[in-house]
């Protein structure tokens, strides 16, 4: 397995990540917390944004992976046990956005009713996708920067003169039992912090590294809330209607009267980065069942795609109730993947540090400069990405 | 993998995305889609609606052409629809319906019975226009347009955001009336479209508009031009009062996007009444609702320039010369006709139970302690202050 740079998971957190909160999560975050729906999602950026912090520092201390450590710590079994946990939390993460996705892609990119197989290519590209190396997820990242950084302003700027952030008050209207409700609702959309657990010793930490990382977080998140201001202002009372955010707030614009709905070109170049989005869990999820099972990676990759597939067709037709129990009644397990194992693992391997048991190395500090030559780490990843 | 493998799973990766943002497998042939440019909708016996869809129907040659179908007696809007898949064999898409138009007697009773089907429809874009308009709605777009075959088209024009900008029209669209209903006020306004027959002189060339002709449609084979100057005032979803074209004026200029507009002004100049049409351009424009002593105060700040266009008495030369310059005299009339006329369209708003200047809501907004106790009787009990000033344009 080929090391992603820290550029690409950057690239990533700050133009991929907040991109995959941007179909149905603003209507489901307005529909409970009205015009307070910055709230529980700062609340929810925050708490991700420190799990994220939590994991550099895992990091910055070893060149292992998350498995490597585990199984360093405690034991082959154990490790094979979080992989596999991990697998299937990953590939139920990624069924809402794939839902999500399927609906916004036939509802907006087609004018007639199209037929299920329209989506199930998406399908067929995960597999391409779980089969490459990181390296190829990486220039993935690399690709979707400029179109995000080009086409999110873009529909923004559209959206702002439409915006009304009067209706944003007043503040804190809703109570806090419905804010925290809101905000505990809407963990499926915040899946980050997992993937980025199984990322690290994937990527070379670097001096400046978590600064880079959490920066582009946070301009991630800033382009979260700001999305999310324009959408309340844009629709008001109205705003929990709207399901398909990202294609919405744009098209009031009078510019595009005269030439038609031409911020559709800027809505299809991000819904290709939405694909992109939809590979890293489903990616990650073979990676976890590669270090469950071993085997060769082909096979999981292509049992993944097809329970994906299968569970896609199967939810197809109850999107709202999928949605109802991943967000209502499944949230304690994002909860615990997102926010708790990343508090875990920081927690269990620094309170270890220095006993027995962890191989040298594991915590050898990892102050390298950019210009040093590679090193090869016992038991890490050396240069050509071979995990040991 | 080998390098050939590779090769191919990138192509065939390509290939796939490509069928992922095309249409190639889709359900529906586009020779068996209706595209539906406009929707009317009219109150039909016991509840029910009769709904008609303008159905564009492209030619050889390019041009367009345009049938209307009718669904009588329909319990849903929705139902309709699929009732028109039914009698026509086209699949009627809605993503290009671009006009809601309601018939006068479906603003008796809540209109979004009718409308909230726009709302549900993620095939439906809430961008387009909603307009009510004089008689029925069926026969409104089987009317005439002298600029083409598509009375929906024609009508577009009329509610066209530079009529809104001029301030003849009060332009609403899906999102904007239902923003209105489902807010605190629940309430909103939609253009009322009258149309107005156009009868084709003898020689030809030459066209004169007649008096107001009910009902549209294609007698006499006349054409028809539409006036939409005039604004239905709803609260809670039923048309409750009606602004004139002065009326609505003054509302554009004092709130919604109007910055320039033309209007006239009446000054008795010894003993003769002369009318001043003025150019208006408005400046400020500043709405704010604040509590003074537990009473609400709606204020208006607005400054404009005007300049005399014309007047109905002969001008000097010096006059004419200087006709940029306004007369303080008219300068003074402008601005008592426009607080006239704004306080008109408030009282008559807001006797019907119509929010019009969204006042629940600013009071929700901004005042929200004081909001349960004051909302209930805020439309009698608002005062309302007018800080107008014209200007010369110069």
């Amino acid at each position: 397995m080929r090391k992603l740079n820290v550029r690409q998971i950057c690239f990533w957190l700050a133009a991929v990540l907040p991109l995959s909160r941007l179909i149905v999560y603003p209507a489901t975050l307005s529909y409970r917390a009205g015009g307070d729906l910055l709230w529980p999602a700062l609340c929810n950026l925050l708490a991700e944004g420190a799990a994220i912090a939590l994991l550099l520092l895992l990091a910055r201390r070893t060149g292992r992976t998350f498995f490597g450590l585990l199984r360093a710590r405690l034991g082959e079994g154990a490790a094979r046990l979080a992989a596999l946990l991990l697998a299937l939390f990953l590939a139920a993460a990624a069924v809402l956005p794939l839902l999500e996705q399927r609906g916004f892609v036939l509802q907006i990119l087609y004018e007639n009713v199209p037929s299920f197989l329209s989506f199930a290519p998406l399908f067929a590209l995960l597999l391409f996708a779980c089969t490459q190396s990181l390296r190829a997820l990486g220039r993935a990242m690399d690709v979707a920067l400029p179109l995000s950084a080009v086409c999110f302003p873009v529909l923004l700027l559209l959206a702002l003169p439409d915006a009304d952030f009067a209706a944003l008050l007043p503040l804190f209207g809703r109570g806090g039992k419905e804010l925290a409700a809101a905000a505990l609702h809407s963990l499926p959309w915040y899946t980050g912090a997992p993937c980025l657990l199984c990322l690290i010793g994937n990527f070379e930490y670097e001096n400046g590294c978590a600064k880079k990382v959490l920066l582009a977080y946070a301009a991630g998140g800033a382009a979260t809330l700001a999305f999310l201001a324009v959408f309340c202002g844009v629709f008001g009372d109205i705003a929990f209607l709207q399901h398909n955010a990202l294609a919405q707030i744009s098209k009031y614009a009078t510019a595009l009267t005269p030439l038609g709905r031409i911020d559709l070109l800027f809505i299809i170049a991000l819904t290709l980065v939405l694909v992109i989005a939809v590979c890293v869990p489903v990616r990650l999820c073979v990676d976890c069942l590669e270090n469950a099972f071993g085997g060769p990676r082909a096979l999981h990759a292509a049992l993944v795609c097809a329970l994906l597939l299968g569970l896609t067709v199967l939810l197809d037709p109850a999107f709202r109730e999928a949605q109802a129990m991943l967000s209502e009644r499944m949230w304690p397990l994002f909860a615990l993947f997102g926010y708790a194992l990343p508090l875990l693992a920081a927690l269990l391997l620094r309170e270890r540090k220095g006993r027995t048991g962890i191989p040298p190395g594991v915590f050898a500090p990892p102050r390298r400069r950019r210009s040093a030559p590679p090193a090869v780490q016992a038991g890490g990843a050396d240069r050509n990405g071979r995990t040991g | 993998m080998n390098r050939l493998a590779r090769k191919a799973l990138l192509f065939a990766a390509g290939l796939l995305l490509l069928l992922f943002f095309t249409n190639n497998f889709g359900l529906i042939d586009i020779q068996k889609t209706a595209i539906v440019t406009a929707i009317g909708i009219d109150a039909a016996e016991g509840g029910r609606f009769d709904v008609t869809a303008q159905i564009a129907v492209p030619d050889a040659s390019g041009a367009d052409t345009a049938g209307n179908v009718t669904v009588r007696g329909t319990e849903t809007v929705g139902g309709a629809v699929a009732e028109l898949n039914r009698k026509t064999g086209w699949f009627p898409t809605l993503v290009h319906c671009s006009l809601i138009l309601l018939g006068e007697n479906i603003a008796k009773q809540d209109v979004f019975r009718a409308l909230d089907y726009f709302l549900r429809s993620e095939y439906v874009e809430d961008s387009c226009l909603v307009a009510l308009c004089e008689g029925s709605a069926a026969d409104t777009l089987g009317a005439n347009s002298p600029i083409g075959d598509l009375a929906s088209a024609a009508i577009e024009k009329v509610l066209s955001a530079e009529a809104q900008k001029t301030g003849l029209v009060c332009v609403t669209n899906l999102r904007d009336f239902a923003k209105g209903y489902f807010s605190e006020g629940k309430s909103g306004f939609l253009p009322r479209l009258s149309p107005l027959q156009q009868a084709k002189s003898e020689g030809g060339s030459g066209q004169s508009v007649g008096g107001q002709e009910g009902g549209g449609g294609k007698a006499g084979g006349g054409e028809n031009v539409f006036d939409a100057s005039r604004t239905a005032l709803f609260a809670r979803g039923r048309q409750v009062a009606l602004l004139e074209t002065e009326e609505t004026l003054a509302y554009n200029l004092a709130v919604s996007g109007t910055d320039m507009a033309y209007g006239d002004v009446r000054l008795q100049e010894g003993e003769e009444e002369v009318v001043y049409h003025l150019k208006m351009n408005i400046g400020k424009k500043s709405r704010r609702l604040r509590l003074q002593g537990g009473e609400p105060v709606l204020e208006f700040h607005i400054r404009a320039r005007a300049q005399v266009v014309d007047a109905s008495k002969a001008g000097t030369r010096t006059e004419i010369a200087e006709t940029a310059i306004v007369p303080d005299a008219v300068l003074r009339a402008a601005e008592a006709r426009f607080e006239e006329e704004l306080r008109a369209a408030a009282d008559k708003a807001h006797a019907g139970g119509c929010d019009l200047f969204a006042l629940r809501q600013e009071l929700h907004r901004f005042h929200p302690r004081e909001y349960e106790a004051l909302q209930g009787n805020l439309l009698d009990a608002v005062r309302i202050v007018c800080d107008i000033r014209f200007e010369t344009m110069r």
